[in-house]
């Protein structure tokens, strides 16, 4: 098991821990990131539209159901265009480059590939089909292509350059002159000149590895990549998140959109919220089971541990724990915190692929407790919560043994502690 | 006074470590400011006035970035323990801060 940990270290992590510091991945996880607010309030007017409750949702008329998702169209809707200015503007700071510029001409850079048509009487419209999170990879790739083309310029000291005494913000706005002509420009040509499609070329591009992450191969793999880093004490989401999250925005995307055209049963299983509220109860690792079992403890540690991780446990915050315990390379508590997420993926999955229960199109906030969080999730679906309580209960029985194990080692260093002061 | 910067994955994290620090540093009677903040916050975070960055054990592969950016603004940097991220590990991390008083 040490060599195992030791491989973990040694193999897994540093290509992973290169991969969470490449430049543009993080560009590309702090720029969604950023849009997490207007997500979750987006969201929410969904649930506002058709509540959970019957009765209620009976009784609202397709007029109003229509102006109360006015909000999620213009949140949700346009997360691929509020995500690329977050794009351009995090790439743009980690090459020390001004980052308003870098956003703005990354949003530019991403609109430009729209094609704007026009309404009699309304004028101009852009059609929106692609601003939302299924034109997510051609906000990142739009977003990138249009930092690069800065950094290139400035690199080549191909700028205009204002005399000293201009106010920085009018020197810096000259400074974003030339790369802003180079892009519309070639996206210009590209795009409307020679009527090339950058949008559906990127879309389909993708679509093959958005749909994997639908699959249950798809599921795991980033369920397994996620434990087996945090048990070497690596922040696994944050790491694997910056290349699934832009897979997950386009699933969740599908999931908002087939909601709000009032499908029954939704495209897809695997939005984020998927791995949030049923597999990762409690944090990473679903420790919240761990926590319950650390509750009644006769190790005086692990009751004292237990205790004051179970606020931050019920919150989803699982460091304590982790650390505390601890889980990072801890084979006693390492094995259930890598198998047990697996296996409760495994049977969310099923539960979702034969509509056993709602599959997942809201993003609560991740601090909700976990029942509550997967109710609102799945758009008020009550047997939600029944799965999560049953994932809780399968995770404290796969836990259990490892605990026991851990707890007899740890009173044995306990007591011997007793006996050496007195 | 010592002012202490401690950056974790999202900031959330590290706020029970911050007050964890916070206690324990009244119990011993030292002045001490502690922020958290996220990964996503510290470039801008580490140019206010700080006598120490304390980096989170989960967000440890990303620690040389980090150094880089703090060593621009001249302040010692270290890597909290794993075995002291936690509400626990008050003393352990005390002492640790001691170090710069």
């Amino acid at each position: 098991m040490n060599k195992f940990f030791e491989w973990v270290e040694r193999v897994l992590m540093p290509p992973m821990a290169k991969l969470s510091e490449q430049k543009h991945l993080r560009a590309i996880r702090d720029g969604i990131v950023s849009t997490l607010p207007l997500i979750i309030v987006g969201s929410f007017f969904m649930i506002f539209a058709f509540p959970p409750i019957p009765k209620l949702a009976d009784k609202m008329s397709p007029e109003l159901v229509g102006k109360i998702l006015i909000p999620f169209r213009l949140t949700m809707g346009l997360m691929a265009l509020y995500a690329s200015y977050g794009i351009g503007h995090s790439l743009a700071r980690s090459y020390k480059l001004d980052g308003v510029s870098g956003g703005i001409l990354a949003m530019a850079a991403f609109i430009m590939t729209t094609m704007p048509l026009t309404m009699e009487e309304v004028g101009f419209v852009l059609p929106m089909g692609n601003l939302g999170g299924s034109g997510m990879f051609v906000a990142i790739l739009m977003a990138i292509f249009a930092v690069e083309i800065m950094r290139f310029l400035q690199t080549k000291n191909i700028m205009i350059k204002m005399p000293e005494g201009v106010p920085d913000s009018v020197a810096r706005s000259f400074e974003a002159l030339i790369p802003a002509a180079v892009v519309i420009t070639i996206i210009w040509i590209v795009r409307v000149m020679l009527g090339f499609d950058i949008q559906a070329f990127i879309m389909n591009l993708f679509k093959p590895l958005v749909r994997a992450g639908n699959t249950l191969p798809g599921v795991l793999i980033p369920i397994l990549l996620i434990t087996l880093l945090w048990a070497a004490g690596i922040h696994g989401v944050s790491v694997v998140g910056s290349i699934a999250r832009p897979i997950w925005m386009v699933l969740l995307d599908e999931n908002m959109t087939a909601l709000a055209e009032g499908a029954k049963v939704l495209p897809n299983i695997a939005p984020e919220p998927f791995f949030q509220w049923f597999v990762w109860i409690g944090g990473s690792g679903a420790t919240l089971a761990l926590v319950f079992l650390f509750l009644n403890s006769k190790s005086d540690y692990l009751k004292r541990l237990g205790r004051t991780s179970l606020l931050p446990g019920i919150c989803n915050i699982n460091e304590p724990i982790i650390f505390g315990a601890p889980i990072v390379l801890n084979p006693l508590l390492g094995i259930p915190f890598i198998i047990g997420p697996i296996v409760t993926g495994i049977i969310t999955y099923v539960a979702m692929y034969f509509n056993i229960v709602a599959r997942p199109s809201i993003t609560p906030p991740w601090t909700l407790p976990a029942p509550i969080g997967a109710y609102l999730a799945t758009n008020g679906d009550w047997k939600a919560v029944i799965l999560v309580i049953i994932n809780i209960l399968i995770m404290m029985a796969i836990y259990y043994p490892f605990f026991k194990a851990y707890e007899k080692q740890l009173l044995k260093e306990e007591q011997g502690k007793d006996v050496a002061t007195d | 006074m010592i002012k202490v910067l401690i950056v974790c994955s999202g900031g959330m994290s590290s706020s029970i470590v911050v007050n964890t620090i916070k206690k324990e540093a009244e119990k011993e009677d030292i002045e001490i400011k502690v922020k958290a903040v996220g990964t996503g916050e510290f470039i801008d975070e580490v140019k206010e006035d700080w006598d120490l960055v304390l980096v989170a054990p989960q967000v440890r592969h990303r620690f040389a970035g980090f150094e880089e950016q703090a060593k621009e603004e001249n302040i010692p940097i270290e890597l909290i323990p794993p075995q002291s991220y936690s509400p626990l590990g008050g003393t352990n991390l005390i002492s640790q801060i001691k170090k710069y008083l």
